[in-house]
């Protein structure tokens, strides 16, 4: 009987969080009709909209992935002084707000800076473009990618890196053949958080490339600058387009790793 | 290749795990590392391995000097605990990784696996992914893994621990025959006093990061230094003895254990460190006492006492039997065969001077002539009886 209450009290909270998930998405899928979807992406700023911010967010994920997986590598194998700093400093742009690392990131690159008149000096501009927008992103969505790739690194038995040692394999072999297809899990997992989130990147953004049409108006740019100025329809449509591929890709990537584990992961 | 540790200390964290180890095996021979958890086992290992740095030190294989070495220079095949099979690869690519990193050319690999594989009976399972296999199975692939690079020196820490009885015997006849075929130098690292004792040409004790003692292993069972190593054995009867008088050949001990309730004498052989009036602690061999209902004289030149069956447990073709005497938990092994006893009944024990022996921290012999049991002609026997049994 108490088992049956304990079970049937988590299913009701358990539905009322999913309650929270579904209603909103539900508010949005009925509010327009699926004719008037398909019209709104006839539209050449919402499919540019589309274009750069696929454009910017897959660059972003390659660019975390080899920035990120040697800094995940280093902080889940070595041991070294101010390790610890290091690690609270990669994970602080999840903790910080986006619109401060915009701010932080205009007042770096921006013309009036030393840095940023030093680029512009030579002919790159970041502010107001797409390598801004890139810049943005992966400063916000790159820690993803690190704590997902550590932790997998982390949970690898430390005695087959040994054993990869005690046959003779160098570190860069060891990494290369054996930790690097025992983390791959981890590491797709930390791309596919990377890319939803750079994808999703609104705050950072906005105050680093600033919305320009067709330029750098990204999707969530796009949503909230056509929500603003009353033309729901585009910024519904966007919105549905957006969700539906972060959900599909987490659903797909979710599924194959589920298949992949049984093979690969345990011993 | 003989293998040679110098004062090696290794610390974490400031906790000392091995201090001013001294070790020396020589070329071919089979040497266990026996000891509890947490002894420092796994972590020497490592170190003549080039896994871990030891604090200071050096580790010389073959007398080079390979503290230096990375792992790979060593030439040393280590097999884990835990198999550490590369869970990525089958067994034909976990066999061949080491071959791979030497470079060794495809169809020369295929050629020495097909081989192995064979030998092992493995040659099915070469598709296989290690999650697939059996514990002896992946033992075997990790000892093939490591063989087939040809170590000059192997390291096994603690292989059997996760197998059957059934596998364990397999595979320890298995690396007993690999042994005498390639008389590899072999460190073998076990908790398991039987392992050590069937597999072993000498056993190192390691207790809290020291050697303890080095032995053969009947030199090891029949004579423990110290205290932590009888017990280590299964020698659980330490008697706090005084020495009260010698002769040329023999000893008489006062027994005054903790919990006694009366102090009681005993007969031990004459070792030159029994000095008289000084304090020394003694093992008695569990299986070299006996039984029996009557208080009748024994021809062993011995100790007599009486007591009380406490406990029996039983241990295949033996039992043990936990007799109290007097306060005193004294532990025996007896074949079921010779055992026709109740518990709580009152029973005599017998055992010879020889089935005591002092643990007085080095190497104790008996002189040379007392070395042979001396045969007492008339026995006087010692000892105090607690009931009138």
């Amino acid at each position: 009987m108490r088992n049956l209450l304990f079970n049937l009290m988590i299913s009701m909270l358990s539905g009322i969080f999913i309650c929270l998930i579904l209603f909103p998405l539900f508010a949005l899928f009925t509010a327009t009709s699926w004719s008037e979807l398909a019209g709104q992406f006839k539209s050449p700023l919402i499919v540019s909209a589309i274009i750069i911010s696929f454009q910017t967010s897959l660059t972003v994920v390659l660019a975390a992935l080899v920035l990120g997986v040697p800094m995940a590598y280093l902080l889940a194998t070595k041991k070294f002084p101010g390790k610890e700093i290091l690690d609270t400093l990669v994970d602080l742009p999840i903790c910080m707000p986006p619109l401060v690392v915009g701010l932080a990131l205009l007042l770096l690159l921006g013309g009036e800076s030393k840095f940023g008149a030093f680029l512009s000096g030579r002919g790159v501009d970041l502010i107001f473009s797409r390598p801004g927008i890139i810049m943005a992103q992966l400063f916000v969505a790159g820690p993803f990618l690190i704590k997902s790739s550590r932790q997998a690194f982390e949970a690898i038995n430390e005695n087959v890196t040994k054993a990869s040692s005690s046959l003779g394999a160098s570190e860069f072999h060891t990494f290369r053949k054996v930790l690097l297809p025992l983390a791959r899990n981890g590491i797709y997992a930390g791309m596919v958080m990377t890319w939803a989130r750079a994808l999703g990147e609104f705050g950072a953004t906005s105050m680093v490339a600033g919305c320009i049409p067709g330029k750098t108006e990204t999707m969530t740019l796009a949503i909230f600058g056509y929500a603003m100025s009353g033309e729901m329809g585009s910024s519904i449509a966007i919105a549905m387009l957006l969700i539906v591929f972060s959900f599909t890709s987490l659903l797909v990537f979710k599924s194959r790793i589920r298949k992949q584990l049984p093979s690969t992961q345990r011993i | 290749m003989d293998i040679a540790l110098r004062q090696i200390s290794k610390s974490y964290d400031g906790r000392p795990v091995l201090e001013n180890l001294d070790l020396d095996v020589a070329a071919g021979e089979f040497h266990v590392l026996l000891g509890p958890s947490g002894g420092g086992k796994t972590t020497m290992v490592s170190v003549i391995a080039g896994l871990t740095k030891a604090d200071i030190g050096s580790v010389l294989i073959g007398g080079r000097d390979v503290s230096l070495l990375p792992p790979g220079r060593r030439k040393v095949g280590l097999v884990f605990q835990d198999y550490a099979l590369f869970p990525h690869l089958d067994v034909f690519d976990n066999i061949a990784y080491g071959l791979r990193v030497r470079k060794l050319r495809e169809a020369k690999i295929a050629q020495k696996l097909k081989y192995y594989l064979e030998k092992t009976g493995l040659e099915k399972e070469k598709h296989t992914f290690p999650h697939q296999l059996s514990g002896g199975q992946k033992q075997r692939v990790a000892l093939l893994r490591t063989l087939v690079t040809e170590p000059e020196v192997l390291l096994l820490d603690e292989p059997m621990s996760s197998l059957d009885v059934l596998t364990r015997e397999q595979i320890s006849a298995e690396l007993v025959n690999i042994h005498r075929k390639t008389e590899l130098t072999t460190i073998y690292v076990t908790h398991n006093q039987a392992e050590a004792f069937s597999l072993g040409d000498r056993i190192s004790v390691l207790h809290n990061g020291k050697i303890e003692q080095i032995e053969t292993p009947e030199e090891l069972f029949y004579h423990p230094k110290t205290e932590f190593v009888a017990r280590f054995v299964g020698i659980n009867n330490i008697l706090k003895a005084k020495v009260a008088a010698t002769n040329r050949y023999e000893a008489v001990m006062e027994i005054n254990n903790e919990g006694l309730s009366q102090a009681f004498m005993l007969r031990a052989k004459n070792y030159p460190v029994f000095k008289k009036g000084e304090e020394i602690n003694l093992c008695l061999h569990p299986e070299k006492i006996d039984l029996s209902k009557k208080n009748e004289a024994r021809d062993n030149g011995g100790n007599r006492i009486c007591g009380k069956i406490a406990e029996r447990t039983n241990h295949g073709n033996v039992f043990k039997v936990t007799i109290d005497i007097g306060g005193l938990a004294l532990h025996a092994v007896i074949p079921k065969s010779l055992f026709n006893f109740q518990v709580y009944e009152d029973v005599w024990v017998d055992f010879a001077p020889d089935a005591l022996h002092p643990l007085c921290g080095r190497r104790c012999r008996e002189p040379e002539f007392s070395r042979k049991c001396h045969n007492i002609s008339s026995p006087e026997l010692v000892g105090v009886c607690r009931t009138d049994a």
